[in-house]
């Protein structure tokens, strides 16, 4: 089913860890260049930069290269012909992206992800025209609908699975979304739709991982367990998913009104605990993004509280909610740091990876200038246009008080 | 092989010693697990959500709270931020040094982010600067890059540039509505001031890690200046020179130093320029296309050739 050999992808899993190991001074240049020797494989990568621009320069191609056959070839096509035509063409672009593949070796190179996400979109699109013809553009209701984002969910998950893309996985999750939304009107019925799919892709996903704990692709299930969790939240947590809702967060709560009371509360009570539940689970397996996750549910529970509630906010919650961040952070490093070499129960607060560096060095850049935006005053009347007042540089000071 | 299987060959073979084996597995089993990301993630979303309600809770109650109150509260903590800074801060270097602490770069954060609310009730209030608020953004920038230097800290930093953006007129939420000549000579001079004392303060061996910060910025406004020119509709000429120009050094530079962003600035900006001025005249759809995908082969081709001979990931 996989692309790729799993010897080769053990081996690049093995080498991004020397290569971390090695930056690290766990081990000395000669004991690393010889480890590596032994490590090579003949997959071809490249850097996350050059990845983006070829995956960008490969839509380019495709979506030029099928405009470019319609205008020449079918000038005023019937609907269902040209619906046909790109399921003539996601077929060859999934076959281009397994020959990057087989062929060329490529390997998270940008090229064969743009042709696998382009194959998936053209094969929904032109499922929706061949079947639906003139109507594949109206809100018209067909009993073969649901066809269409369920072809989108299986060609995601494939995907997925033969090429190891996260975004695949999240895609299948959103045609989730879409396929619900064709069997049923009833908004909490599609709530509890969605809520039932994640939860059984999650118990898949626990099942199967197991197995799979130390090797390459523990990233990967550990990715899609943590988007199943999230979206399993998303789901269930009325305040955020129900998009007419988010705009009264701040006015009158209405949102009971539009599920029966007792779904309401019942979904009240599952934003509450499904967070521990995440954060328990992602702390037992040392699971990063699982971990990551249950602290993000954890603070959108506290946050969307006040409106489930119906309650009214005010404008010093946000110092409250960073207040608890904040003393959390240093709770737990404190509690860490009393262990024995400052490891407690297998976890410490000290930097083991210089990937952690990395990251943190590129996010202080990006976020030193972006995160004053929201508390950023708006350019003070009679103040000159092109000097004062920014809104998003000028290190955060407001102007409206 | 998995790398514990990997691990335990070394050891045997003699590559890596006993202990070195007991860490490495240890390390890939998760053993110790390091939250060190996690914790500074939720530092500084604590901060932010903390400084966000500050300044909303003051903008909304300031006429309830009173003038002192309000000062009071905001001097404490400014000078509490600095106080725990300078009093905990390590003697100053001009290398790289870390921090004495996991909140240590938050409280230094925390403090430049109070100062400018303080500084801004204080313009309100008061009219300190008379509305000045070039001046107010000028003097901010001057105190973080002072306080960036000082502590070390990028965060610090990147407010700095961004005051300094802000001094030169230069927005983000407000660019797209100040696509003209002025705004772009600012914006320009802006790149060639942060890129050149970028690279003066590196060569002078000051903080020489952060001329990666400098430099993206400088490179990023840079280029969408003089994109905002190439889009003119005349006298583009000598934009897309200018253009050309900074996407050849861009991508010099960037496969010299193995600097890949800048090579995907070179042909992304670069791309967008020069299309934009070939495509505008064109009418005919199937010439369009036909550009697009001639020049996308062409650029694909380009950068998968970069990507075998330099950018290839370890």
């Amino acid at each position: 089913m996989r692309a790729y050999s799993a010897a080769s992808e053990e081996a690049l899993h093995a080498r991004g860890l020397l290569k971390d190991w090695a930056g690290e001074g766990f081990l000395t240049d000669a004991q690393y260049q010889r480890m590596e020797q032994e490590t090579v494989c003949d997959l071809r990568r490249t850097n996350i930069f050059l990845r983006i621009v070829l995956f960008l320069f490969t839509l380019i191609i495709v979506a030029a290269a099928v405009g470019l056959f319609f205008v020449a070839f079918l000038a005023h096509p019937d609907v269902r012909a040209a619906g046909v035509f790109l399921l003539i063409f996601a077929a060859i672009l999934y076959a281009g992206a397994e020959l990057a593949v087989s062929r060329a070796r490529l390997y998270r190179y940008g090229i064969e992800d743009a042709l696998t996400v382009c194959s998936v979109g053209f094969l929904c699109a032109g499922m929706q025209m061949a079947l639906f013809g003139d109507h594949a553009l109206s809100s018209q209701s067909d009993n073969m609908e649901f066809m269409v984002p369920a072809v989108g969910v299986i060609g995601s998950f494939w995907i997925w699975r033969r090429f190891g893309l996260p975004y695949a996985f999240l895609g299948a999750m959103l045609f989730v979304l879409w396929l619900t939304g064709c069997w049923t009107s009833s908004q909490s019925a599609q709530h509890v739709m969605v809520a039932a799919f994640y939860a059984s892709g999650l118990v898949a996903v626990a099942a199967t991982r197991s197995r799979y704990r130390f090797t390459y692709l523990n990233r990967e299930y550990s990715i899609a367990e943590a988007l199943l969790w999230l979206g399993l939240y998303l789901a269930i947590n009325l305040q955020i998913s129900s998009v007419n809702l988010v705009g009264q967060w701040w006015g009158e709560p209405a949102a009971a009104t539009e599920f029966s009371r007792p779904f309401y509360w019942a979904t009240w009570v599952l934003i509450w605990c499904l967070p521990p539940v995440v954060l328990a689970r992602g702390l037992r397996g040392k699971d990063r993004f699982v971990i990551a996750v249950g602290g993000v549910l954890a603070i959108l529970t506290l946050v969307t509280n006040k409106p489930y509630l119906g309650w009214q906010r005010h404008t010093w919650d946000p110092m409250i909610m960073g207040a608890l961040l904040t003393g959390a952070a240093l709770l737990i490093r404190r509690s860490l740091a009393r262990g024995p070499g400052a490891i407690r129960h297998g976890f410490t607060a000290q930097r083991l990876s210089g990937k952690d560096k990395a990251w943190m060095n590129a996010g202080a850049a990006a976020l030193g200038i972006l995160s004053p935006q929201p508390i950023m005053p708006s350019a003070q009347t009679g103040s000159p246009q092109h000097f004062g007042g920014g809104d998003s540089g000028g290190g955060g000071a407001t102007s409206d008080f | 092989m998995t790398i514990l299987a990997r691990l335990e060959q070394w050891k045997e073979h003699g590559v890596i010693s006993p202990e070195q084996h007991a860490l490495l597995a240890g390390f890939s089993r998760g053993e110790p697990f390091s939250v060190f990301l996690e914790l500074n993630v939720l530092l500084y979303a604590g901060v932010l959500a903390f400084v966000a309600g500050l300044g909303w809770t003051i903008s909304t109650w300031s006429q309830q709270l009173g003038d002192i109150l309000v000062l009071t509260i905001l001097s404490a903590l400014l000078a509490a931020c600095f106080w725990y800074c300078f009093s905990r801060a390590p003697a100053w270097s001009p290398a790289e040094t870390p921090s004495p602490s996991l909140v240590f770069d938050f409280v230094v954060y925390l403090g430049s982010l109070v100062w400018t609310v303080e500084l801004a009730y204080l313009e309100n209030r008061f009219h300190a600067l008379s509305g000045e608020w070039d001046l107010y953004l000028l003097a901010t920038a001057g105190l973080f890059f002072f306080l960036a230097y000082r502590f070390d800290n990028r965060l610090v930093l990147s407010l700095a540039l961004s005051s300094l953006a802000g001094w030169f007129g230069l927005t983000i939420s407000h660019w797209p509505s100040h696509q003209d000549a002025e705004y772009r000579q600012y914006a320009i001079l802006y790149s060639l001031i942060v890129g050149v004392a970028g690279a003066v303060l590196q060569r002078r061996g000051l903080k020489p890690h952060f001329f990666g910060t400098y430099l993206n910025i400088a490179a990023n406004v840079l280029f969408w200046a003089v994109l905002s020119g190439v889009f003119n509709r005349e006298g583009y000429a000598i934009w897309l020179l200018v253009l050309l120009a900074g996407c050849g050094a861009s991508l010099v530079w960037g496969i010299k130093r193995r600097q890949f962003p800048f090579v995907a600035y070179a042909a992304v900006y670069g791309y967008v320029g020069v299309s934009s001025i070939l495509v505008r005249e064109m009418n005919d759809e199937a010439a369009i296309l036909s550009y697009f995908l001639v020049t996308g082969v062409a650029m694909l081709v380009m950068l998968v050739v970069i990507a075998r001979r330099f950018g290839r990931e370890a």
